[in-house]
């Protein structure tokens, strides 16, 4: 590297480009607001926002990990499975508050174990949890029988459905997760340790950061985050079912890097994963208001998500030049 | 062959003319003027952010200049890319090498221009044997390059280079990971590539090696020529000189004496680590700075790693201030009071993406850290600032980010880092490598205000005039052993370089 690029002083604390996802966030809501007559009213924003209220809870989590340098695609088979192991509590027991810690129990096993493999063993992360994912959606299927399992009691879905404010249960729950995790993250020595991992390993450690411990924890997390998705997914839909189905964390995924997370550790933050999912869950509503053909919208769907990544890239590279 | 001729005639083969280049607000080059005579070595000196590099990299086309003219034989030409730059003749052997290490040398000079028929690769050997043959540029073709040593990675490097009929190379401080019996063999190999006509720009650091290899000289200042002419004319102080744009008296701070009887801080007994180093006895006083000299590769640095707990000993017992010391890892160093400025700053010290505030304040953020686990800003603050402003980082603020700044004042947060807390001992591994000299100044101040302030410091640097300036005694290493000590106050060169070579092989 050029040591005379990186000369002097050049403080550009707020580059506008650094938020690119915020403007388009902004001008896609706009644009949707003006084109439908449906899209501002109450009803479907809250709407929108339940539906993103798993996805954010998961992707919060994911955030930390992504910037501690791993990925984990084990999140989908962890939601999966709480969703199994919350539904089954609750018909045995009845009791909510032990179905929902069911739930987010599995999953911080899970992830407990995602950690240990990742951290210890130093086997890749991405390799790690997709072999994990495959052991978790046996798990789920020896758990539910290889069949759907039916909550009885009808009125365990207030946990994710009930309102308060207007608002569902799950906005709040996935309010108070973001938050947590935007904590975490920026104020936090546990989030400073995570960024010092995931940007320098090697640094971090010369730095006396127990990075094994942070990575291991980052896991752990994100194991109970995708459990508790999975708790208020059985809550939801008074079902829970098994399958091998990876959809999930690919939805979270593009969240996180849509809003500009750094796939290779260091760089991002939990406000950004909010943004990159109000932008593709705002797409999708549009596209569903006017009534584009679904095959049209993953077209569209996979060129926003290059052009986002690719425009992320170009402004990272002209910044470092 | 074109370059023959062009050797004879000691016309300009590129002059640059009022080329101006800016980084952000930055001004990297100033309306600069440059005339690089054919077939000469052409160096370009400076201090870190003087504009040194950024002129190598507009000749070989890998930046584009904001303002001027570049003339290529006399003719204007607007080198748009290094495959542009390439198309003419130009080519740049960078400070990261771009090779491919997992192929053989063959593979690596001739990767892009493999002569073929239809899909099917050529072998090259008769092809290579003519390179050597007429560069004198000895390499085992079949070695693969990921297991060579950087030495001979770079005259991979420059056949490649040599492979494309390149008239003109650029090389980017090419000695700067060389051992000095390599920086020796690069400076043969840069002559012979003169004689044989080819033009040479040499980006560097070293006043000595810039003296031994270049025909012309330029010097910049702040973006600016300051002069530029024959090499003869040039001295190492005419040199200093021009670079800093004053004269400097001393290159090192007075040594402070040291109280004969002050602790022994650290004391390490037959401290080894097998494939190595081995039966290392040391003892480092308090407001002593000693010098660990020696060849690169001799152990330096693994030692200081074991002493920080970075790596783990595999025989041997340390003591720090009288009491048992064996580090596990270099979070149970610092909790001793151990502090280490790593070698690399890249790769082991800088969080790069990371605010200055953040990098200085990471190995002792308990101090901020709430009961709950929040970082209190404000003290944060008050101590990143405290530290930074004694480390003297200039034109940077706290808030800025690492890569905004330049190498010596990276190399300064990673001192100001140890202030935060109070460290007993300091290690610091090859403390000024890739920092201007202005900045290399303000780092042996700093290690001379420590040592007087009762600390106890362990260097080791690869930079003789360092060894000897800064020490009260010098330790100095070969093939994993120590193989003597020397009073820092009378060392000469010649001692100490003894040591570390070894008797003159029969």
């Amino acid at each position: 590297m050029s040591p005379m690029a990186l000369s002097a002083s050049r403080r550009r604390r707020l580059r506008p480009a650094d938020y690119g996802i915020v403007w388009v966030t902004v001008a896609l809501f706009i644009l949707l607001s003006r084109t439908s007559d449906v899209f501002l009213t109450a009803v479907n924003l809250r709407n929108v926002l339940d539906q993103q209220a798993l996805l954010l809870i998961a992707g919060s989590a994911l955030t930390l990990t992504l910037i501690s340098g791993h990925f984990d695609i084990s999140v989908s088979a962890s939601h999966i499975n709480a969703a199994i192991v919350t539904a089954l509590i609750v018909n045995q027991s009845g009791s909510a508050v032990a179905a929902i810690a069911g739930g987010i129990a599995i999953g911080a096993a899970f992830g407990l174990l995602n950690g240990l493999v990742v951290a210890w063993v130093r086997i890749n992360s991405f390799i790690a949890t997709l072999a994990t994912s495959f052991v978790f959606y046996g798990v789920g299927f020896l758990l539910s029988d290889r069949s759907i399992i039916r909550i009885a009691d009808r009125g365990f879905s207030e946990v994710a459905r009930g309102r308060s404010a207007g608002v569902t249960n799950a906005t709040w729950i996935a309010v108070a997760v973001v938050v947590l995790f935007w904590l975490l993250l920026q104020r936090t020595r546990f989030g400073r340790h995570v960024f010092a991992a995931g940007g320098n390993r090697e640094a971090a450690r010369l730095a006396g950061v127990r990075v094994e411990g942070i990575v291991l924890t980052s896991f752990l997390l994100t194991g109970a985050a995708a459990g508790l998705s999975g708790a208020l997914l059985a809550s939801r839909t008074l079902t829970a079912q098994p399958s091998d189905d990876f959809s999930f964390v690919f939805a979270v995924l593009t969240a996180v890097i849509v809003g500009g997370t750094s796939i290779s550790g260091g760089e991002g933050a939990v406000w950004r994963t909010v943004f990159g999912a109000f932008f593709t869950a705002f797409m999708v509503n549009g596209f569903n208001l006017h009534q584009i053909d679904p095959i049209v919208q993953r077209l569209i769907q996979g060129s926003v998500i290059l052009v986002a990544v690719a425009a992320d890239n170009w402004t990272r590279r002209r910044r470092s030049a | 062959m074109g370059r023959i001729v062009l050797a004879r005639a000691p016309q300009p083969h590129i002059e640059l003319r009022g080329v101006t280049k800016r980084f952000g607000g930055t001004v990297a080059l100033d309306d600069v003027d440059i005339t690089l005579r054919a077939g000469g070595v052409h160096a370009l000196v400076g201090e870190n952010g003087a504009g040194k590099s950024t002129a190598g990299k507009i000749v070989a086309g890998v930046l584009t200049p904001d303002a001027g003219r570049l003339l290529l034989n006399g003719a204007e030409v607007a080198l748009r890319s290094p495959r542009a730059a390439l198309d003419r003749g130009i080519t740049m052997v960078a400070q990261e090498l771009s090779l491919v290490p997992s192929r053989s040398v063959v593979d690596n000079v001739f990767l892009g221009i493999e002569s073929h028929s239809g899909p099917f690769v050529r072998a090259a050997a008769e092809r290579f044997a003519d390179l050597v043959a007429e560069f004198g540029i000895e390499l085992e073709p079949e070695a693969i390059v990921g297991r060579l040593p950087v030495a001979d990675q770079q005259k991979v490097e420059i056949l490649r280079a040599l492979a494309r009929r390149a008239e003109l190379i650029v090389m980017d401080e090419p000695t700067a990971r060389l051992t000095t019996e390599q920086a020796v063999a690069l400076r043969r190999t840069v002559r012979l590539l003169a004689e044989r006509g080819v033009t040479v720009v040499y980006v560097s650091h070293f006043l000595d090696e810039v003296l031994a290899v270049a025909d012309d000289v330029t010097i910049l200042r702040d973006g600016r020529v300051v002069r530029s002419g024959p090499a003869t004319g040039e001295t190492r102080a005419s040199l200093i000189q021009g670079i800093v744009g004053r004269e400097i008296h001393a290159a090192f701070p007075r040594r402070r004496p040291r109280a004969p009887s002050a602790p022994v801080v650290l004391a390490a007994n037959g401290l080894s680590r097998e494939g190595f180093f081995g039966d290392v006895n040391l003892e480092v006083r308090a407001g002593e700075i000693v010098t660990l000299a020696g060849l690169v590769g001799s152990g330096r640095s693994e030692v200081l790693h074991c002493i920080f707990g970075a790596d783990r000993a595999t025989a041997g017992t340390m003591t720090l201030d009288g009491e048992s010391y064996a580090p596990r890892s270099p979070r149970q160093a610092i909790r001793r009071g151990v502090a280490m400025v790593p070698e690399s700053r890249k790769t082991q010290g800088l969080l790069p993406q990371r605010s200055v505030r953040e990098n200085v304040t990471l190995p002792h953020l308990g101090r901020f850290t709430t009961v709950a686990g929040f970082v209190r800003s404000t003290g944060e603050q008050n101590a990143a600032g405290r530290v930074t402003g004694a480390v003297g980082l200039t034109g940077a603020t706290i808030s800025s980010t690492m890569t905004e700044l330049s190498g010596g004042n990276q190399q300064k947060s990673l001192f100001a880092r140890w202030l935060v807390g109070r460290a007993r001992l300091f290690l610091a591994d090859e403390p000024t490598r890739g920092v201007d000299v202005g900045a290399k100044r303000g780092i042996y101040d700093l290690l001379v205000d420590l040592a007087a302030e009762g600390m106890a410091v362990l260097v080791v640097s690869s930079e003789l005039e360092e060894v000897l300036g800064l020490a009260h005694r010098i330790l100095v290493m070969r093939s994993g052993r120590l193989v003597g000590e020397v009073d820092g106050t009378t060392a000469s060169r010649t001692e100490v370089m003894e040591l570390a070579f070894g008797p003159a092989a029969a």
